[in-house]
């Protein structure tokens, strides 16, 4: 049965360990963002190379949310007018090193995370959100303020981009930290029931 | 009365900022009943967020989705009509203008594939597609802007002398491979027959198809019928995180071909962006859709 939960970020490894599949959540608090596939990559090699990143991700949340960002006119600092989700299996390459190397305790988007970044995030304690594709003005009205933007050689929405949200959301948890996906597990009966549903369909005619 | 580059440039940047703003009316009513009948609770839960979403859009004037996409029309030419001034740089001077006022602003999608460089424009964008219509007095255009969502997973294969089973079984093929990731429910198109390129365009069209129609041939008819309920067995459901309803529609078109038959298969995410205008010879502006 799917629950509800608000979670104040940063978390514990015991809070997102009682989460499960189906559940769905709002969260608060400081969640950091990115789609570009080169920020990734600069992270990464950060972690390889021992240098800290510019923002601190112990304990908390990295999604792959594409956040519309931009200096304000009157030059008081950069503003965030929207964030919607993309799909997070063109990152699989990466994520299980940012999981464990940055020590997050979320990571999400839209359409899940491979088999290495599930076990990823069991070993970390770690949960995969599933956001709204198509969200974008539902989930802009949880933005309070905007924390930090870094690396703005970037467009916008490949920056990392750290917002302070009030009840972003409804995501569901998609991936537990128990090693549950349910991606995983719907391929797996798709693929299992196909002759079955190909048979029932009666032939064509 | 001929038809001018500015009202060609007007409706191609109207079409645009209306598509990213506004799900279609028979896509909202689509999900709300697939809602009513939805078996998942996450299912059930997800369907209803979607409408919201919608919702919140179309109040507030925001965007629904943050991938704009790259811009895509398709345009019937009726012969009667009469063209004052270029029609083709109206179109791409009609996507920058939109880039330029539309509010809130967009984000740069129009990627370079060599260089991967992002603006909001680039080599043969928009990407625009022309038909004729004989003895109309008007022109049809239909903006569909293709974003990543669903773009990454449409597919095309050539067959020999393919079954109607084998067709079949490709287009579930091609679904299963999308799975979770491409927002469902989904809107599937099938073309079959014509050329590798014509395959493409009239599964494209296939897609755009509004809600309630279906194809006149009585065989395509019902393999619309079987595929709807074959990719709904599938329980991907939506957002892929499990349910009933993976498909809103599935649509086909085919064309003469050869021993040689193209099977190609567009998909439209939930949102389903697809707004039409009509511009007729005397100057009104009609939007249909």
């Amino acid at each position: 049965m799917s629950r509800e939960h608000t979670l104040k970020l940063p978390l514990a490894r015991a809070d997102v360990e009682r989460l499960e599949v189906g559940d769905m959540v709002l969260l608060d608090g400081h969640v950091t963002m990115t789609i570009g596939l080169p920020t990734h990559q600069r992270m990464v090699e950060h972690l390889d190379a021992g240098r800290p990143l510019p923002v601190d991700l112990a304990g908390g949340a990295f999604m792959h949310l594409s956040c519309f960002n931009r200096e304000r006119a009157d030059g008081s600092g950069p503003e965030a007018l929207y964030l919607n989700p993309t799909t997070s299996t063109r990152y699989n390459a990466h994520m299980p090193r940012l999981i464990e190397g940055c020590g997050l305790r979320l990571v999400g988007g839209k359409g899940g995370l491979d088999a290495a970044s599930v076990a990823a995030m069991q070993r970390q304690g770690c949960a995969y959100l599933s956001f709204l594709g198509g969200g974008c003005t539902l989930l802009a009205q949880a933005i309070r303020s905007v924390v930090s933007v870094h690396w703005a050689d970037y467009i916008a929405q490949f920056r990392l981009v750290t917002l302070d949200v009030a009840a972003l959301g409804p995501a569901t948890v998609a991936i537990d930290a128990h090693g549950n996906s349910v991606y995983a597990r719907l391929r797996a009966d798709a693929e299992q029931r196909l002759p079955e549903i190909v048979r029932g369909m009666g032939g064509a005619g | 009365m001929p038809i001018t580059s500015e009202q060609i440039k007007a409706v191609t940047a109207d079409l645009y900022e209306w598509s990213l703003k506004k799900v279609p009316d028979d896509t909202q009513l689509a999900l709300r009943n697939a809602g009513a009948r939805e078996r998942s609770s996450v299912g059930a839960k997800t369907l209803a967020i979607m409408l919201k979403s919608a919702d919140a859009a179309e109040r507030s004037g925001g965007l629904v989705c943050s991938d704009v996409g790259i811009p895509v029309y398709s345009i019937k030419v009726g012969t009667r009509v009469r063209f004052d001034g270029p029609v083709r740089q109206a179109i791409v001077d009609g996507f920058a203008l939109l880039a330029a006022r539309i509010d809130p602003p967009i984000l740069q999608m129009v990627t370079n594939p060599l260089t991967h460089e992002r603006s909001h424009s680039g080599k043969d964008i928009p990407i625009v597609s022309f038909d004729l219509v004989d003895d109309a007095d008007y022109v049809d255009i239909t903006c569909a802007p293709k974003a990543m969502g669903t773009g990454r997973w449409e597919a095309i294969e050539t067959f020999v002398y393919p079954s109607l089973e084998a067709i079949e079984r490709y287009v579930l093929d091609s679904v299963v491979k999308a799975g979770s990731q491409a927002c469902p429910p989904m809107v599937v198109g099938v073309g079959i027959g014509g050329t590798f390129d014509h395959a493409a365009r009239i599964a494209k069209e296939a897609v755009l198809r509004p809600f309630g129609q279906t194809n006149p041939e009585p065989v395509l008819e019902r393999m619309e019928q079987r595929l709807l309920a074959a990719i709904n067995e599938l329980g991907f459901g939506p957002m892929g995180t499990g349910g009933d309803t993976t498909a809103m529609a599935v649509h086909i078109n085919y064309s003469g071909s050869h021993g040689f038959v193209p099977v190609a298969v567009s998909l439209n995410c939930w949102i389903n962006r697809r707004t039409r205008a009509r511009i007729h010879g005397d100057g009104r502006v009609e939007r249909i859709e």
